[in-house]
């Protein structure tokens, strides 16, 4: 999400330069204005004069700086650029911070403490955020980024332990290997997770760039709602009110549990639990009944749509939109390298000869395959043992075993 | 992985409505069922796909040794004996695409599952969604 904010230093009577902002790409002229304010207060101005611009040389006519979410990304091209980054770094928010911890952390691995120190950082960079800019949508889109971040940082010590120790048998330049490999393993967390969880960074993106918006029924019609009008041809229409009205006061409280409680009813731990009640297999007659009371439950589809839902419930018809690890939740949560490292289910094999060799080609094979679970690769492995554990004679016999 | 390749060949080998096929309950007494497959044949196909699909991955695990270099020829022959001890009916050489509608053996189409007679006739009147008649 990018936007460009060009800076237009226009000559003023006065001498002094005086920023006006323009923007493009951005839709509200409000929003442009208030992110004006937060990233030029007067003090920047001042500076802005200080370090660059003085009243009688000729100011710069256009410079393009790029806005305070993508300063990570681009070197200023300008001194008035530069001035500015400078001026926007005490202020940057913890998402820098946290940027830098993280490349600090490429070389003293000791997990758990740093990762504690790391957070407990992060959430007190959080309540910095500045009052005034509260409303605009860059710190709605600095939040849901230092969120994402908050994310990348749950490896597993055991990954890191292994990829430290990986770096360490490498000859050269082992803090790098090591960042590189720790890299890696984050960016792969992170797609998995994104991949559990739908599309959830999209629509942070999104709702970032959304304005907060007024309150909508602010302005009510002046007559009373329910009063007839009359058309001109004298025959009278209520103003359609709509279900919108109806729930407007449900809708005004932010959340349904807020506001007081009534204390009406009785708190939910009345009744002592009862010890568990052995459960019976359910005879052919509870179950025939469960099936009666279900459909008579149970409405036939109206029309196609809830035809189509019936299907979808019973799974004769594949969830929209397609996902192609429909029956495989479980196996989501398996990590690669139980799939890939097979090499430890081999010891039950002798450890030379041809059997041997025609196990390693299968274990090969079975860690290239994505489409196997791990409980599959491991059935296959089994029978194999079994098999050549009762062809035993016949392997010694010719000496392959 | 064997299965789940022939898992998509056996399509409609889970529905439980045969023509007079006989099934042994619970109890153990044979009982018959009443169905609506079209004809005996496409009920042998049937209960060839459901074969085939019980047994793809002993199958898949035999020929892996038989079709080796590396294991000793002795092996390789038992289980070139043990493989052609399996039931006839599991092997997926057996299945025949019929049409789902008329089980017609000629003149399927894949993706339809439909012999091109019916494909035909649900086309024409408007049955099949996205399919046009040509015209260029």
């Amino acid at each position: 999400m990018y936007r460009r904010i060009i800076l237009l230093a226009t000559r003023n009577r006065s001498g002094i330069s005086r920023i006006a902002e323009h923007s493009i790409n951005i839709t509200d002229q409000q929003e442009t204005k208030r992110i004006s304010v937060s990233t030029c207060p007067n003090r920047q101005r001042m500076l802005y004069n200080k370090g660059v611009c003085t009243p009688n040389k000729r100011p710069f006519s256009t410079s393009t700086a790029i806005s305070k979410e993508n300063e990570e990304s681009s070197a200023p091209k300008t001194g008035v650029t530069e001035a500015k980054v400078k001026e926007k770094e005490p202020k940057k928010s913890g998402k820098e911070n946290l940027l830098d911890l993280l490349s600090a952390m490429k070389i003293d691995v000791t997990t758990k403490k740093k990762f504690q120190a790391l957070k407990s950082q992060k959430s007190k960079e959080q309540p910095r955020v500045h009052p005034e800019s509260m409303e605009s949508a860059t710190s709605m889109f600095q939040k849901a980024t230092t969120e994402q971040q908050a994310q990348k940082e749950s490896l597993s010590p055991e990954l890191v332990a292994a990829a430290s120790a990986v770096a360490s048998s490498m000859p050269l330049k082992k803090s790098q290997t090591e960042s590189e490999l720790l890299q890696q393993l984050r960016k792969h967390e992170s797609d998995t997770e994104v991949h559990k969880k739908g599309e959830t960074n999209n629509i942070g993106n999104i709702i970032a760039d959304m304005k907060v918006g007024k309150h909508p029924n602010a302005r009510s019609p002046n007559r009373p709602a329910n009063q007839i009008r009359f058309d001109d041809d004298g025959r009278g229409y209520t103003h359609d009110r709509g279900v919108v009205n109806e729930f407007d006061a449900v809708r005004r409280r932010k959340s349904l549990f807020t506001g007081k409680r009534l204390n009406i009813f009785p708190s939910t731990t009345d009744t002592t639990e009862t010890e568990p009640k052995e459960v019976s297999v359910p005879s052919l007659w509870d179950i025939e009944l469960a099936g009666h009371i279900a459909a008579v439950i149970k409405h036939l589809p109206r029309n196609g749509f809830e035809e189509m839902i019936q299907w979808t419930k019973d799974g004769k018809l594949w969830q929209y939109p397609i996902n192609n690890e429909a029956g495989l939740e479980e196996e989501s949560d398996v990590p690669f390298h139980e799939h890939v490292f097979l090499d430890s289910h081999l010891e039950d094999f002798p450890k030379q000869g041809p059997v041997r060799h025609f196990m390693e080609l299968v274990i090969n094979g079975l860690s290239k395959n994505p489409y196997l679970t791990v409980k599959q690769k491991m059935e296959h492995i089994e029978w194999f043992r079994e098999y050549f554990q009762q062809k035993e004679e016949v392997l010694k016999e010719s000496e392959a075993y | 992985m064997a299965a789940s390749v022939l898992s998509r060949v056996v399509k409609s080998g889970f529905e439980f409505l045969q023509t007079s096929f006989r099934i042994t309950s619970q109890a153990g007494n044979v009982e018959q069922v009443r169905g609506y497959y079209v004809n005996w044949r496409m009920l042998r196909d049937v209960k060839r796909r459901q074969m085939a699909f019980e047994y793809a991955n002993d199958r898949l695990r035999m020929n892996a040794i038989r079709k080796n270099t590396i294991l000793p020829k002795e092996l390789q022959e038992i289980a070139d004996k043990e493989i052609a001890a399996f039931p006839r009916d599991s092997c997926p050489v057996r299945i025949r695409s019929r049409c789902v509608m008329t089980s017609r053996p000629r003149g399927v189409k894949r993706r339809w599952r439909l012999s091109r007679i019916v494909f035909r006739h649900l086309a024409d009147h408007n049955q099949m969604p996205g399919i046009q008649r040509a015209m260029w």
